[in-house]
């Protein structure tokens, strides 16, 4: 880096485009956006072609399965309507005009694979820089991640688990969307980037993360270092590198906002030891929903009681073979144990064919959802499930975990799956293994789980409700359809009768019911979750501060009475109305117009 | 062969969503679905997002869409009126 470039190391103010929300102050941390690694070309002796072709092959393989993860992810994360980029990342992926260009390379020029991407994504690159229209034009970047993505995979790096620095503001030329979706939120207290505009896909993942975001911004990748001091700003649009003491005073104390954000979060962190009541002394325990390493960290930080849902797929999508029963164990003692003496519910694989398989025409289901998956995947293919409930009885002897059944729809689907784990639990002991016990809960997300849960309550140890599936099956809408977007209605009364019929099944057969879908992440929604006997939250980590702070303003006895009401609607609509209405009207404090979701209709 | 002319509708054009929706409906028939633009500078195979993203198709532009082989008329029909309907998009970005 040329030192004539560099200005003095004083303060230094840009303006951008703000893209969302808020202000933020931290630390800068430097985020290579780009696919700008060197890439060394190797010419190959005839007799390698077809073994790089292979090698390339897989890594598309494995990049795709990675991707599987990182769109379910951002599904949960920013909602299906922001998920579709992945879809399309996908689509490159197992492009003909990809693949074969980049095999062509390999053999007709004899290069080691990397370089045959480079070859290919270049070309590709010039292409798209010729085109006039902007938005399209910008689509280029969704090419250099993918590829940048495949680079990755042959290089047999891992892209996920970037550790951050406390109070992280991510600074980059351009955040590559699936590198902007792996990164660890928790942490992330805004982003600015060089490029990008409001359409770019940083700008939207911000908003839907409420992440203060500013864009547009030209040098500023060259100017910050990672480690400077930053404040910004997205109320304005400004951005101040270096802030001398004076500014710095000025952001915390003159606007008030920035300051009392961080007093909130500090005090979040202060009491998140304690037990969390509401006004009226109910008790109300909120865990967290873990999936990537990234996500580890926050766990203790946001005071989470242990894992309430940890979502095992994500085991599958870090490398090619299914991982091993030693490999499983030590990954499940891992997240026990940062659960703590509260442990964590390891839900079985929730996969179908499609994500197992490497070839997806093979085994392409009409109806996915609907299809071989979850607990039917894990009974008709023994070997698969046998394996992961001995790692997990394994890693059991040594700290509190439990198992959940995911999309449990009769009670059989249950016996078979506790006869299955008290058969290797036998084997263990005989084999002379240490073993621990392990509750074993249902998933509750299927419309006849709801119907028969007080049959099922007594065959379980636990139930978890997965409230995203259980809208998409009792509403019959596909959650990754943007067409039906509008059916998809968290609060329709049926939703809200099913969730509280299962919280009622489960208190009168004594067991516990943790409700672990997204929906208890929104502090509106936990509220009416708790006015529907939910007691038991499990949530993304970093979003636990906000709805403790909510959960504790509240009267869980009133929470009730607008649960009732709601219950009791005839639409969704209506439903919503009452919310917005009853919340604002109850706790106007905590719930001011723009922080309740917005109606569905017109949005 | 079937041949048909289309006019690109909605507001951010062949993007990487209505893309995606369009190659994810050609995936759905066994006929070669081939787009080109009617001022000939650029040709897609239907199937692969790469290409139909390199049409550069913004909204106003002209198409030629053909279908070849088996239920080429099916493949026409469906591809031509998804781009017709301006793939269900509101005004999407303005309306945020």
């Amino acid at each position: 880096m040329s030192s004539r470039a560099r200005k003095g190391r004083g303060e230094e103010r840009l303006r951008g485009g703000a893209v969302s929300e808020g202000a933020a102050r931290g630390r800068v941390l430097r985020v290579h956006g780009g696919a700008r690694r060197p890439i060394f070309k190797v010419t190959l002796e005839a007799g390698e072609v077809e073994r790089e072709a292979r090698r390339f092959r897989a890594a598309v393989r494995l990049a795709r399965r990675q991707l599987l993860v990182v769109k379910r992810r951002a599904e949960r994360a920013l909602g299906a309507e922001h998920a579709y980029i992945f879809d399309a990342h996908l689509l490159m992926l197992e492009d003909r005009k990809l693949i074969e260009d980049v095999e062509e390379v390999i053999r007709s020029e004899r290069v080691n694979a990397e370089w045959a991407v480079k070859v290919v994504t270049d070309r590709l690159l010039a292409v798209y820089a010729e085109i006039k229209d902007e938005y399209l034009r910008g689509r280029s970047t969704d090419i250099e991640d993918v590829t940048r993505r495949v680079l990755f995979a042959l290089s047999g790096e891992s892209m996920t688990g970037r550790r951050l620095t406390e109070d992280a503001i991510v600074v980059a030329e351009e955040l590559m969307p699936s590198a902007a979706a792996e990164l660890d939120f928790a942490r992330v207290k805004a982003i600015a980037t060089d490029g990008g505009g409001w359409t770019s896909h940083t700008s939207i993942i911000a908003r839907g993360l409420g992440i203060p975001a500013v864009v547009g911004l030209r040098h500023l990748y060259r100017r910050a270092r990672t480690g400077d001091e930053i404040i910004v700003d997205a109320r304005t649009g400004e951005v101040v590198l270096r802030p001398s003491g004076e500014t710095a005073g000025r952001y915390d104390g003159g606007t008030g906002r920035l300051a009392s954000a961080r007093a909130m979060e500090a005090g979040a962190a202060a009491d998140a030891r304690e037990p969390l009541l509401t006004r009226d002394g109910v008790e109300i325990v909120l865990r967290a929903n873990v999936e990537l390493p990234a996500e580890y960290e926050g766990v203790s930080r946001f005071g989470a009681r242990g894992i309430g849902l940890y979502r095992s797929e994500f085991l599958l999508s870090q490398r090619g073979a299914m991982p091993g029963e030693e490999e499983q164990a030590r990954a499940y003692a891992e997240v026990a144990a940062l659960g703590g003496e509260d442990g964590a519910t390891v839900r079985l694989f929730d996969l179908g064919g499609d994500k197992l398989t490497t070839d997806a025409a093979e085994s392409e289901e009409r109806n996915p959802a609907l299809g071989l998956r979850a607990i039917r995947y894990c009974l008709t293919h023994e070997p698969v499930l046998r394996t992961q409930v001995r790692a997990l009885l394994r890693a059991a002897s040594r700290a509190r975990l439990r198992i959940v059944l995911p999309m449990i729809s009769d009670v059989t689907d249950v016996r078979r799956a506790r006869a299955i784990i008290e058969d290797e639990r036998r084997s263990l002991l005989r084999e002379g293994h240490e073993c621990g016990r392990v509750e074993v809960g249902a998933m509750i997300e299927v419309p006849s789980a709801v119907i028969v849960a007080d049959r099922l309550a007594r065959e379980v140890d636990f139930f978890s409700l997965g409230t995203n599936d259980l809208v998409q099956y009792l509403l019959a809408v596909d959650r990754g359809n943007d067409e039906v977007a509008d059916w998809f209605r968290s609060l329709h009364p049926a939703v809200l009768e099913s969730i509280r019929r299962t919280i009622d099944a489960a208190r009168a057969a004594s067991i516990p019911a943790v409700v672990c879908g997204e929906m208890a992440s929104s502090p509106a929604y936990a509220v009416v979750l708790v006015g529907l006997g939910a007691r038991d939250l499990s949530m993304t980590a970093a979003s636990i501060p906000r709805v403790r702070r909510a959960l504790a303003e509240i009267e869980a006895a009133r929470a009730a009475e607008l649960a009732e009401e709601c219950v009791r609607a005839a639409t969704a609509d209506e439903a919503e109305e009452v919310v917005r209405r009853g919340l604002g009207g109850l706790w106007p404090q905590l719930f001011s117009p723009k922080t309740l979701p917005p109606p569905k209709s017109g949005g | 062969m079937v041949e048909r002319r289309v006019v690109v509708v909605n507001r951010l054009g062949l993007h990487a969503r209505a893309a995606a929706r369009l190659v994810r409906a050609a995936h759905g028939f066994r006929s070669t679905v081939r787009l080109e633009r009617a001022d000939r500078a650029a040709a897609a195979d239907a199937k692969s997002l790469l290409s139909v993203l390199l049409l550069a198709a913004s909204r106003g532009t002209e198409l030629v869409a053909t279908a070849d082989g088996a239920d080429e008329e099916e493949a026409l029909k469906a591809v031509c009126e998804l781009i017709e309907s301006g793939f269900g998009e509101m005004e999407e970005v303005g309306a945020r």
